[in-house]
């Protein structure tokens, strides 16, 4: 597959911070990428250098194959831009809204009616056409925010944290919908600090933390980062301490907690080590109420990389 | 297409603001117009006099008495001279006239006598006085020739009889340049609120930080959407100009077609760019709502009371105009005025006028370049 984006040795300065310090990686066509990191990460700094927003101090950037440049117009004509602020008219409809931004890609009318049709169904929309912004709750808000970066039907859609304070139902909406456009083809830059929704969409995964690529990958070759290979929980009431000191000793454990009746025990490397753990429960006639395993996750692999949470 | 299609949507959305101010002129419009037709003409009228006679009424005498008794009204009181001062104190007479004993032989003997008068000091009382003397300075002409009484006195009446015919040639409808003067005037300030509020309003939609960063990414040269916004800012304040002038034609009918209305238009449509330039300053330097609504109220309220919008030039205190001079709604109503008082109009009496023109356009040229250092100072930060 081509690569869609190229960026090399990015690095963008303020003063003395430097917001994204020699960041290289490549969007190849079709794909996901996740742009994963804390606040102040640079995430937004990197898209906005990658759209010619923002001045950078060194690097260079590809689109499509091409020098990306502030007038570059061949080339943003085949870009899409979902910021995380909503960016519409408050004095016009949904519709006339739609009609804007697409109008300043498409020029031709019927086209361009046909195109926010497509754009009003995808988000759906249908029923708020005469709308106007203010009479829409912030999910619908939301929906119309995609609706204006996406109605041109762009190869290549950037997606800045568009799912921030929005209720589960939208956000759910929203996630289908991007799924949606993946699989008509379209290559997809999405930044968020959700973990969640890095996990359920993208196909390649980028972890940035002050200015700086700390690891990428898929999902499980990201997971690979992580020094924990399991996680089990055991809710027991009443558990006696030389059962767990007993437990402690298993081949593999790395650390051991009980706290208000739950056993939660993290292994190393090992296979079957539920199974084990089952076993040496009923043979000791412990009983239990629930017990589940869990792979690591993105925040354990966050944390073992930064020591500090995602979601900060 | 776009951008200057949604221009005009954005702009009929407010169309209630602009509905409001020029409700607001055509309702100044009617009032000046209904103010005016009640003014009175010009009356004539005597003032009061007393007359202390004492002489014979005879001959000479007799033909002073009659004339001031036919120029002016006699005021029958007790005779004393208590009750003739009390008279004028109170107003109610103008003018005492005291004809000495003697006066009639005086005359015919040659000489001068003096005549004694007490004045209310006010301008009847004046009237009063250049009667007498118009009566006394005949008199005396005619007395050093005539030596006969009747004939001196048949001279006297016959030269005070012609009347001399005074005709204004100014062809000046003073009233109806008075009307279209204020109501340009009035003018000012909506326009001044109109453009101002509304473009700013309109170019606070296209520039919020978001929806320019949008614009930007897309595939529109974004000086040429800007350059489309201009375009469309500036047809939709020609078109209040317009409007604005129409109105005026609907209200003044064959007075605006004429070199002097004509020129009244040239100079609201100098004071639109002036106002429009403005409009586009503010835009670039506001970004909230709120804000555009403060200086709208300021900027074009604040100049209305300052230059003689509202309240006649003539009632403002020199001070106040002088730091009017800094605004361009000053120049605009002070040409207004000047074209309400210019008689005849050609190059030499148009020049006051034209420099209030070039006034305008040069507070025109310094908004629009401090508009655009605003504008790469943003930019470059």
């Amino acid at each position: 597959m081509n690569n869609i984006i190229e960026v090399k040795n990015l690095t963008k300065q303020y003063k003395t911070l430097t917001a994204v310090d020699n960041l290289s990686f490549n969007v190849k066509e079709g794909e996901i990428l996740g742009l994963l990191g804390p606040n102040g990460s640079g995430k937004t700094t990197t898209i906005n250098c990658i759209l010619s927003l923002l001045n950078y101090q060194k690097g260079t950037i590809k689109i499509f194959g091409k020098e990306m440049k502030p007038d570059s117009y061949d080339i943003k004509s085949k870009i899409g831009v979902i910021f995380q602020d909503v960016a519409v008219f408050e004095e016009l409809t949904v519709y006339d809204n739609i009609d804007y931004f697409c109008g300043l890609y498409i020029k031709d009318k019927k086209k361009r009616k046909e195109y926010i049709n497509d754009a009003i169904n995808l988000v759906g929309l249908n029923e708020f056409k005469k709308f106007y912004p203010k009479q829409l709750s912030g999910g619908l808000l939301r929906r119309l925010n995609i609706a204006c970066g996406i109605a041109h039907k762009p190869k290549l859609i950037f997606l800045d944290e568009p799912t921030v304070a929005v209720d589960p139902q939208s956000r759910n909406n929203i996630l289908d919908n991007i799924k949606t456009l993946r699989n008509q083809g379209t290559t997809i830059v999405y930044t968020t600090h959700y973990m969640e929704e890095v996990e359920i969409l993208c196909d390649e995964i980028i972890i940035l933390d002050k200015g700086k690529i700390l690891a990428k990958g898929t999902l499980d070759e990201l997971k690979e980062y992580a020094s924990i290979e399991e996680k089990i929980t055991v809710e027991i009431n009443d558990l006696k301490e030389e059962i767990i000191e007993e437990i402690k000793e298993f081949k593999n454990v790395d650390k051991i907690s009980y706290e208000r009746n739950i056993l939660l025990i993290t292994y190393k490397k090992g296979k079957n080590n539920l199974g084990e753990l089952i076993d040496y429960l009923k043979s000791k006639k412990v009983k239990y109420n629930k017990i589940f395993s869990e792979r690591p996750t993105l925040n354990d692999v966050f944390l073992e990389l930064t020591g500090k949470e995602l979601r900060d | 297409m776009t951008v200057f299609k949604t221009f005009w949507k954005i702009v009929k959305k407010y169309k209630g603001t602009i509905i409001l101010y020029t409700v607001m002129l055509i309702a100044f419009g009617g009032i000046n117009q209904i103010a005016n037709e009640n003014e009175t003409d010009f009356v004539n009228s005597k003032p009061n006099v007393i007359i202390v006679n004492n002489d014979e009424e005879k001959g000479l005498t007799k033909n002073l008495i009659d004339y001031i008794k036919n120029n002016s009204n006699i005021i029958d009181i007790k005779n004393t001279e208590e009750a003739r001062n009390d008279a004028i104190f109170f107003r109610d007479a103008n003018y005492i006239i005291y004809i000495p004993n003697g006066y009639r032989n005086d005359i015919l003997k040659g000489l001068n006598p003096e005549i004694e008068i007490k004045s209310s000091g006010d301008y009847q009382s004046s009237l009063a006085e250049m009667i007498l003397t118009r009566y006394l300075k005949t008199q005396s002409i005619y007395n050093k020739e005539i030596k006969n009484e009747t004939e001196l006195i048949n001279t006297i009446n016959k030269t005070l009889k012609k009347k001399s015919i005074v005709e204004i040639s100014s062809k000046l409808n003073t009233d109806e340049i008075t009307k279209i003067s204020r109501f340009f005037n009035f003018a000012s300030y909506s326009i001044m609120a109109v453009i101002l509020y509304i473009i700013c309003l309109v170019l606070y939609s296209f520039n919020k930080d978001i929806v320019k960063k949008r614009t930007i990414i897309s595939s529109m040269n974004y000086k040429k959407h800007n350059k489309l916004i201009l375009f469309a800012s500036s047809l939709f304040a020609l078109l209040i100009c317009i409007l604005y002038m129409i109105l005026s034609i609907i209200l003044f009918k064959e007075s605006m077609i004429t070199t002097r209305g004509l020129i009244y238009l040239l100079n609201t449509f100098i004071f639109t760019f002036t106002a429009l330039t403005l409009a586009l300053l503010v835009s670039s330097l506001v970004n909230s709502k709120e804000a555009i609504s403060g200086i709208v109220n300021v900027v074009a309220l604040g100049s209305a009371f300052l230059c003689g919008a509202f309240i006649p030039v003539e009632f403002l205190p020199e001070q106040v105009l002088k730091i009017s001079r800094i605004l361009p709604a000053y120049w605009y109503i002070n040409s207004n005025e000047l074209l309400k008082t210019t008689e005849i109009l050609n190059l030499s009496t148009l020049k006051p006028i034209l420099i209030d023109y070039l006034v305008m356009i040069i507070f025109g040229i310094i908004f629009i370049i401090i508009n655009n250092l605003v504008t790469k100072k943003k930019r470059v930060s």
